[in-house]
């Protein structure tokens, strides 16, 4: 038994956002077909650091465990990637793994991405189909417009995008890669055009598609294999036939 | 709608001026620049002629500072300001993108530290006189050579990452297809600006003019 497979990995934890950050480091056993998540329950079952000091369960988030919650995105060996997808024999040990580093921490590996929601709120990420009566039937979508809007209604706000753009820090408001997709979803949409102008307009505000600087790191990370760099190119024309020329032609 | 909500805040208009006038005036004026001065590479006279030319255009103080001088401090300081804002990740994500992203910010201000440089020695040590004699004498400076020839690749590397950023940003090539064709032709820019601008280097330096056949036998 003394080859008994182990699986070494080392988790950034911090019990609060201003206390201090340490390493704790565990040696699991091996079991096909392994994800980091699974890591993540063996520890919480058996909290115990691999030089036998008991500690606590590690925080993290994690829903669906098949990459369509976007909740589990994380730092696994120093790359934004979901910890569901994560798989064990294809990483370098020990794993380490760590919090994003864009968004506010709660604790350990949990941070909070409310920033994410409220800049879908400030682009109006949705179609307006509720009223006091019954609106009747929409209109029609082309099957070419559904074959646009569908890769891009995959994106799960996991922010992988904005983890890994280096236009998002702490000196900039940019609201990222999935924001402007969604944006471009939702005006491909017949009836979310009706809101259009106002998606579009956001966008040109603070932390709007100006700040992107064309890194086009956003598109290699995402989980979802959403064309972010084709998104924010064919938003941005619509942005700037707004700003720079919607005063001429309306 | 209110009518607050469409006006944008003044950080996507000087964003949106600062890639603009990377390609207009700056980028068109270092071409223009460039196919002036390769008259160096027929003769000498023929680049003091049209040194001369350029030199008593009408207006000219008008146009060096309204058309060259101001787009490009606007476009240098406010480059700058878009770096100091922006957080460099290359070592975590080496991607050829980000690799262009940190680049284009070191070539930027290499080019602009040499611009600045150049404008000095041979635009204001020469009153807006500078001949074929005052460069040849400056190339004889080791060191100048050098700053030369870096300034010229980093000017020219720079356009030509520009000129891809510039079809990215302003949704001219908004597919893939068209994202990777844009950037052949800024490399193409690129590397053809860096070489006709070295050659001119070498024409000051070595008294060198490969094109001085075209001119009429004597």
């Amino acid at each position: 038994m003394a080859d008994a497979k182990l699986v070494i990995v080392k988790v950034k934890r911090q019990t609060g956002p201003k206390e201090p950050a340490r390493w704790e480091e565990f040696s699991l056993k091996w079991r096909p077909s392994m994800n980091v998540i699974i890591c993540l329950r063996d520890i919480a079952e058996n909290p115990v650091t691999r030089d036998g000091k008991k500690t606590t369960p590690i925080s993290y988030d994690s829903n669906c465990l098949e990459e369509i919650c976007g909740s589990c995105a994380m730092l696994i060996n120093g790359k934004a990637r979901m910890a569901c997808s994560a798989l064990v024999d294809q990483l370098e040990q020990p794993i380490r793994i760590e919090p994003l580093s864009k968004f506010p921490l709660v604790r350990d590996l949990t941070v909070d991405r409310q920033f994410m929601f409220e800049s879908l709120k400030r682009v109006k990420a949705w179609i307006p189909i509720d009223g006091t009566y019954d609106l009747g039937e929409g209109p029609r979508v082309s099957p070419e417009t559904q074959e646009q809007g569908y890769p891009l209604s995959n994106c799960i706000s996991c922010g992988s995008c904005l983890e890994v753009c280096p236009q998002v820090n702490e000196h900039s408001q940019f609201m990222g890669a999935a924001i402007i997709s969604q944006v471009r979803l939702f005006n491909l949409h017949p009836t979310g055009a009706m809101n259009k102008n106002e998606r579009l307009a956001a966008l040109m505000g603070p932390g709007g598609i100006q700040d992107c600087a064309n890194a086009q790191n956003c598109v290699h990370a995402c989980p979802k294999n959403i064309p972010l760099t084709e998104s924010i190119a064919a938003v941005n024309r619509e942005v700037w036939k707004q700003a720079l020329l919607g005063w001429l032609v309306g | 709608m209110s009518a607050t909500e469409t006006q944008p805040d003044s950080s996507y208009l000087l964003r949106k001026l600062h890639s603009f006038t990377g390609i207009l005036p700056v980028g068109a004026f270092l071409a223009e620049h460039f196919w002036s001065n390769s008259a160096a590479l027929v003769s000498r006279a023929k680049y003091d002629a049209t040194s001369e030319e350029l030199q008593t255009i009408p207006f000219r103080l008008l146009v060096e500072w309204g058309a060259i001088f101001l787009p490009m401090l606007f476009h240098g300081g406010y480059g700058i300001y878009i770096w100091i804002k922006g957080k460099s990740n290359v070592s975590a994500y080496p991607w050829v993108g980000n690799w262009l992203y940190t680049t284009q910010r070191y070539t930027g201000l290499i080019a602009f530290a040499y611009i600045a440089w150049h404008l000095y020695t041979e635009r204001w040590l020469t009153h807006g006189k500078s001949t074929y004699e005052n460069v040849a004498q400056d190339m004889q400076n080791p060191w100048y050579l050098a700053f030369f020839v870096i300034g010229v690749l980093a000017s020219s590397f720079h356009l030509g990452v520009g000129i891809w950023n510039f079809a990215c940003k302003w949704g001219l090539a908004a597919t893939v297809k068209a994202q990777q064709a844009a950037g052949r032709f800024g490399a193409l820019v690129g590397v053809t600006f860096g070489v006709v601008g070295v050659l001119i280097i070498l024409s000051f330096r070595f008294d060198w003019h490969p094109f001085s056949a075209y001119l009429p036998n004597k």
